[in-house]
Order: C-alpha cells, then sequence, then structure tokens
C-alpha cells in the first residue's frame, strides 16, 4: 500500500543517518518468585530509518517502547547488539570510545532534563567551550567569543558567560544545551524529549529556536518525544514505536491524516485537542490493558493483545515494516476512523 | 457533568467557597508571595480546571485547602474557605483530620511519591475507611477490594496484599484513586493526575473520573498544565498566573472567546494536532515573574503585547466577563489590533 509511484527510498549514501536493523537487549535476572532466572529486555528491536540532511525525524511512542534506548545506541552511549548504526558514510556503532570521539564532532545530544545535563559547578562559559576544547576548535581566545556567539544565537544574554546553571530558569538551561551541541557545529542533533519539561509557554520558545537553528545552520534532528502534536509540528518524518519497533513511518502530515496502523490511530484519538467543542464531539479509540513486558517473545504482533481489530493471524505470524513513502507493520492497515489532523 | 447557568445569580450556597485567600512563603530570597488573593467557588458534580504554569500558584492555592501547606517556611495569610459551612482555614488539625479524607481528598502527580513504599494496598485503603467511616477491620477490607474493582484493578482480591512497586504506573494512579474516593469525598482534588502518565493511560484514567463523578456526584478540582485535558473534562476554568487568578469561565467560553492576553497567548502556544505540520507557534516571550520581587501593576505586562502604561503601574482587578466568567486585564482585546506574541528576542 501507498508505495506506489514514489521515488527510490533514500539510500544510505544519500542519507546523513541510516540506522539499520539496530537491536538492544539487555540481560537481566528476574525478581519474585522467577528470581535469579536470566531474560533478555529487548527494549530495541529491529529499527531502521534514514535521515537526510536538514530534515526531522521525529520519534514518539509511550513509555518503554525503546525511543530513548535508540538515541542512546545511535550516540554509542549503549552498546547496539546487533544492526548498524551509518554516520555519513562510516559505521559507527561498535567504535571503541576514543574511535568514536572524532564522529562527536558531526553528532551531538540534546537531553531532557535540563538540571540534571548541565554540571552544575561549571560556569555557562565552560559548559559551552568545553566541546571546543575537547576538538582544539578555534584558538584558546577565540573560544570565549565563540561561546559568547553561540549564547546570543540561542537567544540568552552573552554577558551570561560567568553565571552558573542555577541562576537559569528550565527553558534557558535548555538554550544552554542547545548552546553546547551546537559548539562543535555538528551536522545532525539528537534531540532526548528536549521540551516535555518545561511550561507550556517556554516549550513554544524552545520549538521555535531549534526551528529557526535548523533553518539557519541546515541541521537535521532526531527528535523524540512523547507529546505527539509536538513531533507533528517539528518534523518531517515521524516513526511511531511500540515494544522496541517501528510500527508506522510516513511523513508528518501523511500519519496524522491517514494513519494506518490501530496503534497510531488509538495513540491519536487518545491525546486530546485544546477545544472543549471538537474535544466533546470525538469518539476514542480505547484500548485496553498496558503495554506487555518486552522480555516476553511473540509468536506474533506484539499489539494484538491491545488491538480492536486483531484476528487469529495476527497472533501467528508478526508482521514486518513494509512500504516506500508510508510504511506500516500490519496486516489489516486501515483508516478506523477520521483523526482531528482532517478538520485542518 | 451538569453546568447550570444560574450559578451566579443564585444565592445558594456553593459546596465549596473560597474568598481572598493568600499564602506567602518566607525563603532565603525574600517573602514569596505564592497565592496572592484567590477567590472560587465550586458546585456538586462540577469539574472546574485550574490551568497555570509552574509557579502559579495552582498547587498552592490547593494544598491550603487540605491544610498542607508546610509551616514554615509557608504561612495562610488571610482568607477563608468554606466547605459546608465550615472554614478549613481555621480548622484545629484534630478538624481537619476528620475532614480530609472523609470530605476532601486528594490525589497527586506521582503516585510513586504519594503512596507508603513500606506498606501494602490493603493496609493503605483500609485505614482510611476505618478511620472515617468506623469501618471493621473486615468491613473494611471488603470496601477496598470493592473500591479496586471501581477503578478497573484485574485480580482486586489478589493485588490487595502487593506493594505499590508492584504495579505500574497507570495502576499505581488507579489505587491512588480508589484511596482517595473511598469515603465518597464531596470534593476531590486532583492534582496533575495524568501527567506521569502515557496518552493511552490518561485517557483510561479520565475516562475512570468522570464515570466516579457521575457515581458519586463528587465534584472535582482539576490542576493542570494541559489545555487538551482540560478541554475534554472540565465545565469551569480558571487561569491563574503568579498567585492571581487572570480569567475564569466556562470551558466552551473560554477556548472560543479568551479575554485575557495571557490565555490568549496560552492557547496559541500549544503545538495542535489539527493544525498543520510547520507553522510557527507564538511563543509568550520571557518568563514568568519572579514571586519575591514581582513587579508593580500586573504582573503579567512585562511579557504582554497589549499593555499598555497603566498596566506596569496598577494591577488590574477582576472583572465580570458577559458571560458568567472573570477576567483581569485593562485592555479590552476584541476592540484593539490583534497583536502577535512576537519574536522579541530575550
Amino acid at each position: 500500500m501507498n508505495n506506489s509511484a514514489h521515488h527510490e527510498k533514500t539510500s544510505s549514501a544519500e542519507s546523513l543517518l541510516s540506522v539499520k536493523n539496530l537491536r538492544v537487549h539487555f540481560p537481566v535476572r528476574r525478581g519474585g518468585w522467577l528470581r535469579g532466572e536470566r531474560c533478555l529486555i529487548r527494549a530495541v528491536d529491529g529499527v531502521s530509518f534514514d535521515v537526510a540532511e536538514g530534515e526531522t525525524l521525529g520519534l514518539v511512542g509511550e513509555s518503554g517502547c525503546g525511543k530513548s534506548t535508540t538515541a542512546r545506541a545511535i550516540l554509542n552511549l549503549n552498546r547496539a547488539t546487533a544492526g548498524e548504526v551509518w554516520l555519513d558514510v562510516a559505521r559507527i556503532d561498535q567504535l571503541s570510545p576514543s574511535a568514536m570521539l572524532p564522529h562527536r564532532r558531526k553528532i551531538q545530544m540534546i537531553f531532557q532534563d535540563p538540571f540534571a545535563s548541565l554540571n552544575p559547578r561549571m560556569t555557562v562559559g565552560r559548559i559551552v567551550s568545553e566541546p571546543m576544547d575537547i576538538f582544539n576548535l578555534h584558538s584558546r581566545r577565540d573560544r570565549k567569543l565563540e561561546a559568547m556567539r553561540l549564547l546570543d544565537l540561542v537567544g540568552l544574554n552573552p554577558r551570561f558567560l560567568n553565571r552558573y546553571p542555577h541562576e537559569f530558569s528550565g527553558g534557558q538551561r535548555q538554550r544552554i544545551g542547545v548552546a553546547r551541541a551546537l559548539a562543535v557545529q555538528p551536522k545532525i542533533i539528537i534531540c532526548d524529549e528536549p521540551v516535555s519539561a518545561l511550561d507550556v509557554s517556554i516549550q513554544a520558545q524552545v520549538i521555535n529556536l531549534m526551528m529557526d537553528l535548523q533553518q539557519k545552520l541546515g541541521l537535521s534532528y532526531v527528535f523524540i518525544a512523547h507529546d505527539l502534536a509536538v513531533v507533528r509540528h517539528i518534523a518531517d518524518r515521524v516513526g511511531v514505536m511500540y515494544l522496541g519497533k517501528i510500527v508506522e513511518l510516513a511523513t508528518s502530515d501523511e500519519l496524522y491524516r491517514s494513519p494506518q496502523h490501530p496503534y497510531k490511530q488509538a495513540l491519536l484519538s487518545a491525546a486530546p485537542v485544546p477545544d472543549p467543542v471538537v474535544e466533546r464531539q470525538r469518539k476514542r479509540i480505547q484500548l485496553t490493558g498496558e503495554v506487555p513486558s518486552p522480555d516476553r517473545v511473540y509468536p506474533g504482533c506484539s499489539f494484538a493483545d491491545r488491538c480492536p481489530i486483531a484476528d487469529a493471524a495476527c497472533r501467528e505470524k508478526s508482521p514486518q515494516l513494509e512500504g516506500e513513502a508510508h510504511a506500516v507493520s500490519c496486516f489489516k492497515p486501515q483508516l478506523l476512523a477520521p483523526t482531528v489532523a482532517n478538520n485542518t | 457533568m451538569m453546568n447550570s447557568p444560574e450559578q451566579h445569580l443564585s444565592p445558594k450556597q456553593h459546596l465549596l467557597e473560597v474568598d481572598g485567600l493568600q499564602v506567602d512563603f518566607k525563603t532565603d530570597d525574600g517573602l514569596v508571595q505564592a497565592v496572592r488573593g484567590v477567590s472560587f467557588y465550586l458546585d456538586r458534580g462540577e469539574t472546574l480546571g485550574i490551568v497555570g504554569e509552574s509557579g502559579s500558584g495552582k498547587s498552592v492555592t490547593n494544598l491550603a485547602l487540605m491544610g498542607l501547606v508546610p509551616r514554615p517556611p509557608g504561612i495562610v495569610k488571610s482568607g477563608r474557605a468554606l466547605l459546608d459551612g465550615q472554614d478549613l482555614l481555621q480548622m484545629s488539625d484534630n478538624a481537619l483530620t476528620a475532614v480530609r479524607g472523609a470530605k476532601i481528598a486528594m490525589i497527586f502527580q506521582d503516585p510513586m511519591t504519594a503512596l507508603n513504599p513500606f506498606l501494602t494496598v490493603e493496609e493503605q485503603l483500609t485505614e482510611m475507611t476505618i478511620l472515617h467511616l468506623n469501618h471493621t477491620p473486615a468491613e473494611a477490607r471488603d470496601h477496598a477490594v470493592s473500591m479496586l474493582e471501581q477503578v478497573g484493578i484485574p485480580g482486586a482480591a489478589r493485588r490487595m496484599r502487593d506493594y505499590p512497586h508492584h504495579f505500574s504506573g497507570g495502576m499505581r494512579q488507579r489505587v491512588m484513586i480508589a484511596m482517595a474516593l473511598s469515603c465518597e469525598p464531596d470534593v476531590l482534588i486532583a492534582d496533575e493526575p495524568t501527567t506521569a502518565l502515557d496518552v493511552t493511560i490518561q485517557a483510561q484514567i479520565l475516562d475512570l473520573m468522570a464515570e466516579l463523578q457521575s457515581e458519586h456526584q463528587t465534584a472535582i478540582i482539576l490542576i493542570t498544565h494541559d489545555l487538551g485535558v482540560v478541554a475534554s473534562v472540565c465545565d469551569r476554568v480558571m487561569v491563574m498566573y503568579a498567585g492571581k487568578i487572570v480569567e475564569e469561565a466556562d470551558a466552551p467560553s473560554l477556548f472560543a472567546n479568551p479575554r485575557h492576553p495571557y490565555t490568549m497567548g496560552l492557547l496559541e502556544s500549544v503545538p495542535r494536532l489539527d493544525r498543520p505540520h510547520g507553522v510557527s507557534l507564538s511563543a509568550i516571550e520571557g518568563q514568568p515573574p519572579d514571586l519575591a520581587h514581582l513587579p508593580p501593576g500586573c504582573s503579567f505586562a512585562p511579557r504582554c503585547p497589549y499593555a499598555l502604561e497603566k498596566c506596569t503601574v496598577e494591577a488590574p482587578p477582576l472583572t465580570d466577563r458577559i458571560d458568567q466568567g472573570r477576567f483581569a486585564c485593562f485592555v479590552n482585546v476584541d476592540d484593539s489590533e490583534p497583536k502577535p506574541f512576537a519574536a522579541k528576542r530575550t
């Protein structure tokens, strides 16, 4: 379906970041009455996507779906169990920390918690110029000027250079985190829930900043969030994750107007819209139960137990992510009901 | 959920009436005025949403109602909060203990920290009804099991002996709701009850709260920063900024016709599922004010594109909207040119 006349999928040679069949499994020991028995948490279980230059790829999903682990594995902060990560024609997933270092100039990360991700004992100036020290960028004297330029770029007063993180609010700290990521002039930034800890009005400021910077600097983003509206807003293409797998991947407009996977549709219908008139007319696709534990192996589709349209076949065989422009991993892809995005 | 238009006109007593509530905190930075004269009412069976950002005073207002403002550093400086004619703010600790849980109960954002990790769910659930309803342990146990069944916990009887950490986030929140509702309180205060939960679980919990509300005619105060949640469950909405109510109206009017620039800004700054991708959000520039050093005049004025000179000197009083609501702003936003919350540099 939907794979009709679209041009060839961008090959990894053209895309900036290419993730192929990534798996991250954590061996753990069980508690409770099975105490001690070993089992495997399949946090990420076969994830593939490409990110082109200047593009934003969004990853959405609920807690435990593996989106953050995917981010960390791309940066080699968690070792991938299997699969490949290619950055600009170099394979980076199996590199040692020292071999990985030069690649970190191209790929940076912004974290969720602006309070935990900045060293409280370093001044803002040092936080922002430390990456330049590591990569020996600019002359020592110019680093301070560069740090001031970066602060200005992210909308902070350059005179704040000698202040400490605690003197800033959450939104301002997140701007400092962005400035630090930009210090090495990366090509791509992995953003793990960068705005979810911020207040609504501040969240909009940071989203706008990130979109401005992307235009100015030609950055690519992998933007991970649980807020569907935020992701729709910022991402060009969006992947929906469930239990360690991408279950649907398409352009943002396509995915929100014409979602095909029942899980994505349930997610969309559960997310409230700030409009009482719309809200009172909406019918939700109610999911029963909760996300099952990722230590079980399913013969069939991992969503089958909660799926409103699953049948016996879905419990026997596992569907694969298929389709080019709009990829879905479901045997019965269909639009169950119109989504709110169709009102626009 | 009910919504009676004559509420404002009739002299009938409201279930809860809060009048001129002020709460201060003494800090190293000076006196922080967390709540600065808040008045509102609540009727049986309705859901009142309180919206605001961190530091707007929405949580402290409700902690004051529950007698839970930490003293020191906090102090409830003035005000009344009449629940069925009794002033919650003047009660002795013993009198409060009799009311809390029985007539007014609270659900917190993080069920893991609100439940006692050392006690089984059974011990925590039965404690309430033994205290307030004089249940015998056996009655209390039966009641607790039926509450857990009502909130949709599978195998309720079996799970009574489990500890909070045995439950998932959504299930823990259900346990909290079961606990809060086990004495059928008149008022339920829910402080960000679904913020820590995933959307599909959030939808389940909100539905559950609405269901239990219509069964028991509970009045709910829902504190949240999520305008989507407000739109989907609240009858009336109060918007707070820097310790004050800046606007209040029934939900459809507030969303369709916001009168305070802050409310307008909030509504404009959320990305929406029903809006196309890529349009720039109109963010409210600047930061919320420091509550220890509040500007004179309207505390939103420094961030407000509509602000007049008068706004920086004098604080606007709460005046009535044409419909039932109130708002605190000198500017008539309908008569003036729409102004963008422009991208000013901070």
